[in-house]
């Protein structure tokens, strides 16, 4: 049993097998963060590297994913500050008006893939549920997810009242309609076009 | 066509029914209308408040069944359009809702606006292929508290054909209708013939009715003007990734929603229209283009059979962003496998992308789809006559029928004539500036735009429509 087992179960999808190995691991008094990088994370890289040379589909990918979850949470009591893998807090939803989901979905499972920590409210979102799940959570962004050009402008509304309530929670927007023009306008922090480039504008904003 | 092609024994088509009714009876749905639910739970379904989880008794359903009516009639302001599923398969119909439109001028895409909408109208109203007209595209331009107004009114005042489309809220319906009842003259007038066709998505796979499109069903229901839903799994993401499974969410789906309307207003009539497609789960990408959206179409098609329903809806759409080779076979295929499958009507026309942006060479295109389907539909023409037995004997082995007289009067119906393919050898097409398929549609395209549109309104119409909406958008088809 080494952290190779911790890898490889990760890459088989298999949680149960990877809560089983991290405890192992903890027990036989291995350093967490050789078990969280060299295990958990160096895991998720090759999931990620399988994932854009079009070997791993999506599903595969959220399932990793879940798996490295699972193992997190177990390392999670033992982390000391400077373990912490946690790339951000994220709040991510539909807004107000529109129930299209699929791609919202997308990215906040790519996100949990990639570490952030996301805290997903789903549909037809108020501004108001947005802010206040943010505060809640001492979250670092908050993401919105628009698919009609008649509800498009409630994410300026919540830009809007983040900036009247001198909140300053990064933002970033997206949704087939959505245009990099559309987010500068209404002064969101970041846009992309879909899900692998949201995380990497979601990384770029929050260390910013 | 006297037979339509099959996926399906006779014993499969009820296995995939009894399977729907089992889902309906143990899974359930979500309402979160409201009043879906009343009516749901006054028509004998299990209803939880709470959890809005309704469950469906197999003879609620079977009892509404008895009540589902074969015919479906789009009503056209001038009557002369007037068509009807099946009697009339295939039925083409534009596209709809996109927010873009490809510029027809400088090629770029950019949000569309009411003046696009009252050209495209134009040009639907004058090409042969589209039967109604979806309004394909939003209005950008729209003054607030106009956001449907400004796509009703263009589209009214630029094509007689049948004007099918949605509206966000009972608002926007109200308002829409009222634009109706003034162009017929009156709310009874109006309402003898209903030229404005409504359409919704009520359902949000997997297994749930919303609140707002649910609401205009019954309001639309209730009224007893013409309304129809489409049902979208998408599997892998809110289906099984089975062509089967998802079938059977899409199938339970559609007799929850006739259950809905049957249950308002028994013999209402509906269109059995469920665009079931696979996602594409390398990147979770929609691809209503792919051709697993033909199969699953033709599926849902053998249980309209079964129903005996008319069928058809979101059929030929295409994922690629130009009027190239992609949209063409994604469109061509996909309508084929559907018409073959006895499907009745296919919105297909004009959009790229997934249905963001709407392209008047796509549109000319897919007119040419459209008559190909016809043509297609229309078929071989038994008859004794037309075995030619008395012409293939005079004419004897090694003869001509170039110049025959039989030929003559048979070849201008006998074939479809295309406008748009290129059909002679390469020297010629050189010297014919070796135009690509999309050059030479936009051209013919915008040929007809460039003419005066013989359908608009009377200007006295047009003066009183526009002083009871003030602020409405200019509407006129000008290129
Ligand atoms: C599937 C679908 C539906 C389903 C939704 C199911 C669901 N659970 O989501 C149903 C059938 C319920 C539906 C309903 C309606 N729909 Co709809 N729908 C679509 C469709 C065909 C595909 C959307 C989709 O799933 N795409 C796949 C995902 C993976 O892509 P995506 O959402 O774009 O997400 C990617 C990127 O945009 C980005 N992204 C997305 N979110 C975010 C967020 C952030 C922060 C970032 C960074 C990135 C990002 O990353 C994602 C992954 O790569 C689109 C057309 C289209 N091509 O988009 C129409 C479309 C959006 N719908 C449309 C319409 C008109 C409607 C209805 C009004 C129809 C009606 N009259 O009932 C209702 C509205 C309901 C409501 N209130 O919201 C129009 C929109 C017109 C407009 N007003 O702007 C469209 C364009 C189709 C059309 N031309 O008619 N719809």
């Amino acid at each position: 049993m080494s952290i190779k087992d911790i890898y490889a179960a990760v890459l088989e999808f298999d949680s149960d097998q990877v809560v089983k190995l991290v405890k192992d691991e903890i027990s036989r008094g291995t350093e967490i963060s050789v078990i969280l990088n060299d295990g958990l994370i160096g895991a998720m890289d090759e999931v990620g590297r399988l994932f854009s040379a079009g070997d791993l589909f999506v599903p595969e990918m959220l399932l990793a994913a879940q798996a490295m979850k699972a193992g997190l949470e177990e390392l999670k009591p033992h982390m000391k500050q400077g373990d912490s893998r946690t790339k951000g807090t994220v709040v991510i939803g539909t807004v107000k008006g529109d129930l299209h989901d699929i791609g919202k979905n997308l990215v906040a499972m790519m996100m949990e893939g990639a570490g952030f920590e996301v805290i997903d409210l789903g549909v037809d979102v108020e501004t108001e549920r947005f802010i206040q799940t943010a505060q809640e959570h001492n979250a670092d962004m908050i993401c919105m997810s628009a698919l009609l050009t008649t509800t498009m402008p409630e994410m300026g509304v919540t830009v809007e009242t983040l900036k009247e309530k001198g909140l300053n929670f990064k933002t970033m927007v997206g949704g087939a309609p959505v245009t990099k023009e559309f987010a500068d306008q209404i002064g969101a922090d970041g846009y992309s076009p879909d899900a692998p480039s949201a995380v990497e504008m979601a990384r770029l904003l929050i260390s910013a | 066509m006297h037979q339509f092609a099959s996926y399906f024994s006779q014993k499969e088509i009820e296995r995939v029914h009894e399977a729907s009714l089992e889902v309906l009876e143990n899974t359930g749905m979500y309402v979160r209308n409201e009043r879906a639910r009343e009516i749901f739970a006054k028509g004998g379904c299990q209803v939880d408040n709470q959890t809005t989880l309704v469950k469906f008794p197999r003879k609620v359903i079977e009892e509404c069944r008895k009540s589902f009516v074969p015919k479906y009639k789009f009503t056209a302001q001038d009557p002369d359009f007037d068509i009807t599923l099946p009697d009339d398969r295939p039925i083409i119909v534009t596209g709809s809702s996109a927010p873009n439109i490809i510029d027809p001028k400088t090629g770029e895409e950019r949000r569309a606006t009411s003046t696009d909408i009252a050209n495209i109208a134009h040009l639907i109203n004058e090409l042969p292929g589209f039967d109604v007209f979806s309004i394909s595209t939003l209005a950008d331009d729209a003054p607030e508290g106009q956001f449907s107004l400004s796509r009703f009114y263009p589209s009214l005042k630029n094509c007689k054909k049948p004007v099918r489309s949605n509206t966000p809220n009972i608002r926007d319906l109200e308002m829409v209708l009222e634009l109706g009842e003034l162009i017929a003259g009156s709310k009874e007038a109006y309402m003898e013939r209903p030229f404005i066709n409504h359409h919704y998505c009520p359902v949000v796979s997997p297994l749930t009715f919303d609140v707002e499109s649910t609401e205009a069903i019954i309001y639309l229901t209730e009224k007893g003007l013409p309304v129809y839903g489409t049902i979208v799994p998408n599997a892998g993401m809110t289906s099984p990734m089975t062509m089967m499974g998802t079938l059977v969410v899409g199938n339970a789906e559609f007799l929850a929603l006739s259950t809905l309307i049957q249950l308002i207003r028994p013999g209402a009539p509906m269109i059995y229209a469920v665009l079931s497609t696979v996602a594409d789960m390398r990147t979770g990408a929609y691809v209503p283009g792919a051709i697993e959206t033909g199969i699953l179409q033709m599926a849902h098609t053998e249980m309209a059979r079964f129903y005996n329903i008319p069928s058809g809806g979101y059929i030929g759409l295409t994922n690629s962003h130009c009027n190239d080779a992609q949209s063409g076979y994604e469109t061509g295929m996909n309508t084929m496998l559907a018409l073959m499958g006895g499907a009745d009507l296919f919105n297909m026309g004009g959009l790229l992308g997934s249905l963001m942006a709407f392209d008047f060479g796509k549109a000319y295109t897919d007119n040419e789809i459209a008559m190909m389907l016809k043509r297609a539909c229309r078929g071989m023409e038994f008859s004794e006559e037309n075995l030619c037995l008395d012409l293939i004997h005079e004419i004897g082995p090694g003869g001509s029928y170039m110049d025959k007289l039989h030929t003559v009067k048979h070849m201008r119906k006998t074939m479809y004539l295309s406008k748009l393919a290129y059909r002679l050898l390469r020297d010629q097409w050189i010297r014919d500036g070796a135009t690509d398929t999309q050059t030479r549609a936009l051209e013919k395209a915008i040929e007809i735009l460039k003419q005066e549109n013989p359908a608009r309104f009377p200007e006295e119409l047009d003066a009183k429509i526009r002083s009871h909406f003030p602020g409405l958008v200019p509407g006129d088809a000008i290129f």
